[in-house]
């Protein structure tokens, strides 16, 4: 241990900042899947959603927002992330010594934040552009090359968030140690449940006739 | 007969840099509930007199036989060669300073470590010899103690990502340490004080929450534990001023039973 290389005196909020900005994030997607799983029920209710949406507005306000949002929270988490050289090689060296499930997932959290950071404007951009949102022109989207995208997107951002929850759970100790195994099973499981919602979503919208 | 064990063991000295660091290897027939202390005490008196390890109390005590034995840091004393393949790998613990094979000085990094936490009880309360010492209640006294049975091994160190990656930052068993000393009634220090020591990148705010150094702990300390009670309450206390104290009361709930 060296001597600590922070100005002294200067009030470091960084780390409310990224879980303030992760959970709102967290939480937006929870309900974003679920939204956009009612395709599975009938694209007519999907379609009544947006509608809603975009007629109160919230829509337009809320995607420009929610990208701030993602650069904001990028900013801040990637000061952990091993940018610096040679940071990321010791990492992994270690990660694989050492064989353990939470030093791994944090490279799970790294590398899918990445894949959002770059997915995320694309998505944003192509739907934001081609108002009115509706399920026929998702379908259109999909069977124009942005099915491969979603493929790789969807369990990306589902990967990152239930991590991200269970690691703030445990970081901030609302997840004690004695229930760290349930815990993690449980988000497994949440996980699993997205990830179903959203495939079906997707082949729904696939096979729109 | 016991199995043929496959010692593989980081040899290097820095006081002769000019042998560049090797993997030698040595083999040794297990006996029954031989540990590592034994094996490498076999190995130094009829292979190799030259390995250098450090031991003391052999018995989980004193923390100097912290090691990586096949990538994992432990004590090396409280490891049974039973529980490991024929193949053992031993490495000396990163971070610390290495003073030769599987030698390292934790004892530098632990007392600059303590000296920057400032571990000591901070009190304006004068001595006062004659007086009979204040009692304490047994569940708080234990659960102190509970938190105080570090024996600086380091291999929460080793083990720990963040440490192998940002050379300044203070490791879970200094977070543990000022956790001792949040719940000890007889230390004066505030959240605003304990902020002002770890609230940056180099302390609470440099973990990554990768838990790898509370797998590790031979003594079992809860450090997942300790370092989510330190983080929220550093949090919280870093958006004073920014969010209501009734919000920031809710929030605080850390379960120490302590006035926070
Ligand atoms: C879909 C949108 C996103 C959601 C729901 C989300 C959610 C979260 C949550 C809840 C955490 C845990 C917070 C913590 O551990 O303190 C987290 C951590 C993290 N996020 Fe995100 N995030 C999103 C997008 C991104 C993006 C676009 C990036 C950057 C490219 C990113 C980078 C990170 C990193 C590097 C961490 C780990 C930081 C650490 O644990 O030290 N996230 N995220
Ligand atoms: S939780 Fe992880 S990052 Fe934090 S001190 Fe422990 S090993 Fe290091
Ligand atoms: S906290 Fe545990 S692993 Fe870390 S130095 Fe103390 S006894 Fe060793
Ligand atoms: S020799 Fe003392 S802890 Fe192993």
């Amino acid at each position: 241990m060296i001597a600590s290389s922070f100005p002294a005196g200067a009030r470091s909020r960084l780390d409310f900042w990224q879980v303030a900005s992760g959970a709102i994030l967290a939480l937006f997607i929870c309900v974003h899947l679920i939204l956009e799983g009612s395709v599975v029920i009938s694209p007519k209710l999907t379609d009544g959603i947006a509608w809603l949406l975009e007629a109160t507005c919230v829509a337009q306000i809320a995607a420009p927002c929610l990208v701030l949002l993602i650069l904001f929270h990028f900013w801040i988490a990637a000061r952990k992330m091993p940018f610096r050289a040679g940071e990321l090689g010791v990492f992994v060296r270690h990660s694989r010594c050492l064989r353990e499930a939470d030093t791994w997932l944090w490279l799970v959290q790294v590398f899918t934040a990445v894949v959002i950071l770059a997915g995320a404007f694309f998505h944003v951009y192509t739907v934001m552009t081609d108002l009115p949102i509706t399920v026929a022109g998702s379908a259109k989207r999909l069977h124009s090359g942005w099915m491969a995208f979603h493929a790789v997107f969807l369990p990306c951002v589902i990967l990152h968030t239930g991590i991200g929850i269970y690691r703030l759970a445990v970081k901030f100790g609302i997840c004690s140690k004695a229930a760290r195994n349930r815990v993690r099973a449980t988000i497994w499981i949440v996980m699993g449940c997205y990830l179903t919602l959203g495939t079906l979503a997707l082949s729904r919208v696939w096979f729109l006739e | 007969m016991g199995r043929n064990l496959k010692f593989e063991i980081f040899r290097y000295n820095p006081l002769t840099p000019d042998i560049q660091p090797c993997m030698r290897t040595y083999r040794l027939e297990e006996h029954p509930s031989m540990t590592l202390f034994i094996a490498l005490n076999m190995i130094r008196e009829r292979q190799d007199a030259s390995l250098q390890f450090d031991f003391c109390c052999r018995a989980g005590i004193c923390g100097s036989c912290g090691m990586v034995i096949n990538g994992r840091p432990g004590l090396a004393c409280h490891t049974q060669t039973c529980d490991l393949p024929n193949h053992i790998a031993l490495h000396p613990l990163p971070v610390f300073k290495l003073l030769g094979d599987l030698c390292v000085d934790t004892g530098v990094w632990f007392r600059n470590m303590g000296t920057k936490i400032e571990s000591w009880i901070h009190t304006a309360k004068a001595f006062e010899p004659s007086v009979p010492e204040e009692r304490m209640d047994n569940a708080l006294a234990n659960h102190i103690f509970e938190l105080d049975r570090c024996i600086e091994c380091g291999c929460c160190v080793g083990a720990c990502g963040t440490a192998r990656m940002r050379e300044d930052f203070i490791g879970a068993t200094a977070i543990n340490r000022l956790a001792r000393f949040h719940i000890d009634p007889r230390d004066n220090r505030s959240p605003a004080d304990f902020y002002d020591i770890i609230g940056d990148d180099t302390g609470i705010f440099g973990c990554m929450g990768l838990l790898a150094c509370d797998n590790v702990c031979p003594k079992n300390l809860p450090l997942q534990d300790q370092l989510g009670i330190m983080r929220r309450m550093v949090t919280i206390e870093s958006v004073r001023g920014i969010i209501p104290a009734f919000i920031r009361n809710k929030l605080q709930g850390c379960g120490c039973k302590q006035k926070c």
